[in-house]
């Protein structure tokens, strides 16, 4: 009895458990990880709204994060920290700094596409389409990084 | 004795695994989701909008800004200006929001400037017409660019209906509303517009966050290396303009003068390159001698 015991004990003690390192969601349409804590670092990996990143370390107003087996930054203000959960569903972790510590509770309430969908719907005459081209019209990373530097500018 | 080992256990098991590993038990998964709920309820009534809700009203305040004022089709014009804001956006306090910033010119003499919720910042032509080189115009999106940062637009909402909202989104978890819930919806979305296109365009916001957001763009200013004093020596020439401007800034933003006393004192000490001043000069006259 007591041999049988300490074996579920110890079974139980050494049993695999998944360990979850302190992870948070991508809180932007789209971003990206870098190689080191910069704007205009190469990118490593781009990611989107709510992909998991697994942090490694914080380091100033980026983090040091692991996503798909890379490592790389990301801004602060591009995720935020999520503590694990149960069901797979995210938390409100602790200060992160980032803009909000609610968006993955949030994500896809309120005013979401459907609503934006219907509210054309019911005024066709708004001019979405001009903000869709404000929205496509996009000066690349390479451009920015070039104004910046030509003008003597700090560069972030 | 077998309850003595079993507290043993459980006692050895939390000990060897800290609180962060994950354990799946059934009991506690729905009580974290109940809390999770509770948790989003609660966050929702303090800060009753997420960024992405915030991308979507945005949008929707600058279609309808559209309406109002028609677009420039000048690129040279708007692809400096969006240079000019992605630089000094990048060492403001929120370097990125969720659909990103974007800035666009409006085809009016109007001397002003809106930033819709979200990052969609517009500059009238008759604003940076009024701008005399890079450190002004700069300094007239970094002033938005704080608006967007303080999420000044969304504190232009009524708060009655995040109530509405709230009775709508706190009993739905799904993404999916259904067709009565999402007139609901639409109907308090409608109305947060409202809100927000009368308080940019017409009534303005106050002067505490006028005067704060003026005080956000002199540290953006010099985080991004534009000269800070820009901000003053802009708003002076606004103010030596004088005479009504038929609506605009002067209907929608506080006395400037008081604007000047306010900034007066607080433009911080910086060293701006001389050389560089001149060489953003060179590029802002290339781009403005078409538009002036």
């Amino acid at each position: 009895m007591k041999s049988r015991t300490a074996a579920v004990i110890l079974i139980i003690l050494l049993a695999p458990v998944p360990v979850f390192a302190e992870q948070a969601s991508v809180i932007t349409k789209e971003n990206a990880v870098r190689e080191y804590c910069r704007f205009f670092a190469p990118v490593v990996a781009p990611v989107r709204y709510k992909d998991i990143l697994e942090i490694v370390s914080p380091q100033g107003d980026w983090f040091k994060v692991r996503y798909k087996g890379t490592e790389g930054c990301i801004h602060k203000a591009a995720i935020e920290k999520r503590t694990a959960s149960f069901s797979g569903a995210a938390l409100p972790g602790k200060g992160t700094g980032a803009v909000s510590e609610s968006e993955a509770a949030l994500a896809g309430k309120g005013f979401n596409p459907q609503v934006e969908a219907s509210y054309r719907k019911k005024y066709p005459a708004m001019r979405y389409s001009l903000v869709d081209s404000i929205e496509h019209d996009k000066v690349s990373e390479k451009e920015i990084a070039f104004f910046i530097t030509s003008g003597g500018l700090n560069k972030p | 004795m077998t309850k003595r080992i079993t507290v043993f256990v459980f006692l050895m098991f939390f000990a060897l695994h800290p609180a962060s590993h994950a354990i799946d038990l059934r009991g506690i998964t729905k009580h974290l989701d109940t809390l999770k709920s509770v948790v989003g309820a609660t966050t929702k009534a303090a800060r009753p909008i997420s960024d992405e809700e915030e991308y979507y009203l945005g949008r929707a305040v600058a279609a309808r800004i559209l309406g109002t004022y028609p677009l420039s089709n000048d690129k040279g014009l708007t692809e400096y200006v969006n240079l000019i804001g992605k630089a000094v956006s990048l060492s403001s306090d929120k370097p990125f929001t969720y659909g990103g910033y974007h800035f666009a010119v409006l085809e009016t003499d109007e001397i002003n400037a809106f930033a819709c919720p979200g990052g969609i910042i517009f500059v009238t032509k008759g604003m940076a017409g009024m701008t005399t080189n890079e450190e002004e115009l700069a300094a007239v999106l970094a002033h938005e660019i704080a608006h967007i940062n303080k999420r000044d637009g969304i504190a232009a909402i009524k708060s009655s209906r995040w109530t509405e909202a709230l009775a709508v989104i706190g009993t739905e978890a799904a993404r999916t509303y259904s067709s009565s819930d999402v007139a609901k919806l639409v109907a308090v979305f409608e109305g947060s517009i409202d809100d927000v296109f009368k308080t940019l365009v017409v009534n303005g916001y106050s002067r505490s966050q006028e005067f704060a957001a003026d005080e956000s763009a002199l540290q953006y200013l010099l985080r991004s290396g534009y000269d800070p004093e820009s901000l003053n020596a802009f708003l002076k020439r606004l103010a030596g303009r004088g005479g009504p401007s038929g609506g605009g800034i002067t209907a929608t933003h506080p006395e400037t003068a008081d604007r000047i006393d306010n900034v007066a004192g607080k433009v911080p000490s910086g060293q701006t390159d001389p050389q560089s001043v001149q060489i953003r000069t060179a590029r802002f006259m290339e781009v403005m001698k078409p538009a002036k």
